[in-house]
């Protein structure tokens, strides 16, 4: 399973907000054990989803500054409806504030017009040299990665669908 | 545990801040716990946690906030609390104000019974009863 | 890749507290994107971890036999970061006690006796207005599979955890 929770930006306003999806599939297997003869997506995953479309915004609106973005905390994470396979989760995050190590976020995930997840997140960043001095080039590797996912992403079509509404 | 007023306030609003995630100043004594503060069922538990540790007193399940009134045949018919259903839950709910919510008692309406200041009319009541 | 966050339970005491563990390796696919070169364990994992500490913690009480699902993370904090040849040790108390209605739990992750994180989740019991009806019988939660990978029928042999934790 691969570790990549947006499979694709639909609206991208840096620095205020972002609209992603994904979908969930059969495919993945871990929804073997989560749960067996009913897969849906774990709320953790679902949470990364929404951790992971606000660090799209923080990337957008920082050029892409700092390559590593975590989670540092969550709060009032609550669940709804759930995502099942063949389903999409549609993640909306809104930014309260974005500095430059760290920003706080109001995000939401939807399927099928239902609430899936709402939760309030603050995101760190930081370079890889910033912990393990010495790693500028690992630094330099991870914007020229983050930079090729954002295309495979939709990121580009994102920012201009935005635009137009 | 004498406590005034004021300070079991302002531990009943550190309990809901915590679990609902709300900013102190949304907490009024009059905001409801599910409309105006975002409340949604395991919300209701976890006050009820918190509010167990914060006064070390034990609220055991549907004293804070009856739930079988709601659903049960005896008490409720096409959406209105019956008499009974009404004599039942001013039973369970001694604390609460039903002035208002007795003119048209629909169940769907108890929710907004449970606000800040019930909260703390009842933690009031088990903390001046005989013992916490 | 298995949906298990964590190893092994090293301390339970029933309806009140458990300890598990959980071993970080190179051999997790997710590590490699997470981050290309530079390997952290992803905090939404960790939650999940502390989840299903939680999870058997809660359902033990009731010996397996509800669906007991997260419902609720009130809040997750990170203070450490997490990486290949770590162990963190997830320890999971009861917020008063295992109700029917469902259950609180506060968290604390370590490694090596540093905080890691902080977390406080509530659990819930999935029940039949949530599930198929036909699935209702089965406790897909708790599976014969997830009891035996995680050694739960031993956990009443297991020390209860010191007071204070490690």
């Amino acid at each position: 399973m691969r570790f990549f929770l947006v499979d694709r930006l639909l609206e991208l306003e840096p620095p205020k907000r972002v609209v992603g999806i994904k979908n969930l599939s059969l495919a993945e297997e871990y929804l073997a054990d989560h749960f067996p003869a009913y897969p849906v997506l774990p709320g953790v995953m679902m949470l990364e989803a929404l951790v992971q479309s606000a660090a799209w915004l923080v990337r957008a609106s920082t050029d892409f500054e700092k390559t590593v973005v975590l989670l540092r905390e969550a709060r009032n994470v609550r669940y709804g409806s759930f995502v099942r396979p063949g389903g999409q989760l549609v993640m909306e995050v809104e930014a309260l504030d974005v500095g430059r190590d760290s920003s706080r976020f109001r995000a939401a995930g939807q399927c099928d017009g239902q609430a899936a997840v709402q939760a309030r997140l603050v995101l760190e960043h930081w370079n890889v040299a910033d912990e393990d001095p010495g790693n500028a080039d690992l630094d330099d590797r991870l914007r020229a990665f983050w930079r090729e996912r954002f295309r495979i992403v939709g990121g580009p079509q994102a920012l201009t669908a935005a635009a137009g509404t | 545990m004498a406590l005034s007023r004021d300070e079991i306030t302002e531990k009943v609003r550190e309990a809901l801040v915590d679990a609902l995630g709300v900013d102190e100043g949304e907490v009024v004594a009059t905001a409801r716990i599910g409309a105006d503060l975002g409340a949604e069922s395991i919300d209701y538990l976890d006050i009820v946690f918190r509010l167990e540790k914060a006064f070390n007193i034990k609220i055991p399940r549907g004293d804070l906030f009856p739930d079988n009134v709601l659903t049960s045949e005896e008490f409720v018919q096409n959406g209105k609390l019956t008499d009974r259903g009404l004599a039942e839950l001013k039973a369970r709910m001694p604390y609460a104000d039903l002035a208002q919510f007795e003119k048209n008692p629909n169940v769907q309406d108890i929710a907004d019974l449970f606000t800040v200041e019930m909260i703390v009319r009842y933690v009031e009541g088990k903390l001046g009863g005989a013992g916490a | 890749m298995r949906w298990i966050w964590i190893d092994k339970f090293v301390e339970f005491e029933r309806g009140r507290r458990a300890v598990s563990v959980k071993n970080v390796t190179l051999a997790e696919e997710h590590l490699h994107d997470h981050v290309p070169g530079y390997p952290l364990h992803p905090p939404a994992l960790m939650i999940e971890g502390m989840a299903q500490t939680g999870g058997v913690l809660v359902g033990e009480a009731f010996d397996f036999q509800e669906k007991v699902v997260l419902a609720k993370v009130t809040r997750a904090v990170f203070h450490r970061h997490v990486r290949p040849g770590d162990q963190i040790r997830l320890e999971a108390v009861v917020q008063g006690e295992v109700r029917s209605e469902g259950a609180g739990i506060e968290g604390r992750i370590t490694c090596n006796g540093l905080l890691v994180a902080e977390i406080e989740m509530m659990f819930a019991h999935l029940d039949q207005s949530r599930v198929p009806l036909d699935l209702d019988e089965e406790n897909f939660v708790f599976t014969e599979d997830f009891i035996r990978m995680l050694r739960m029928r031993n956990l009443g042999q297991l020390p209860p955890p010191e007071p204070g934790g490690a």
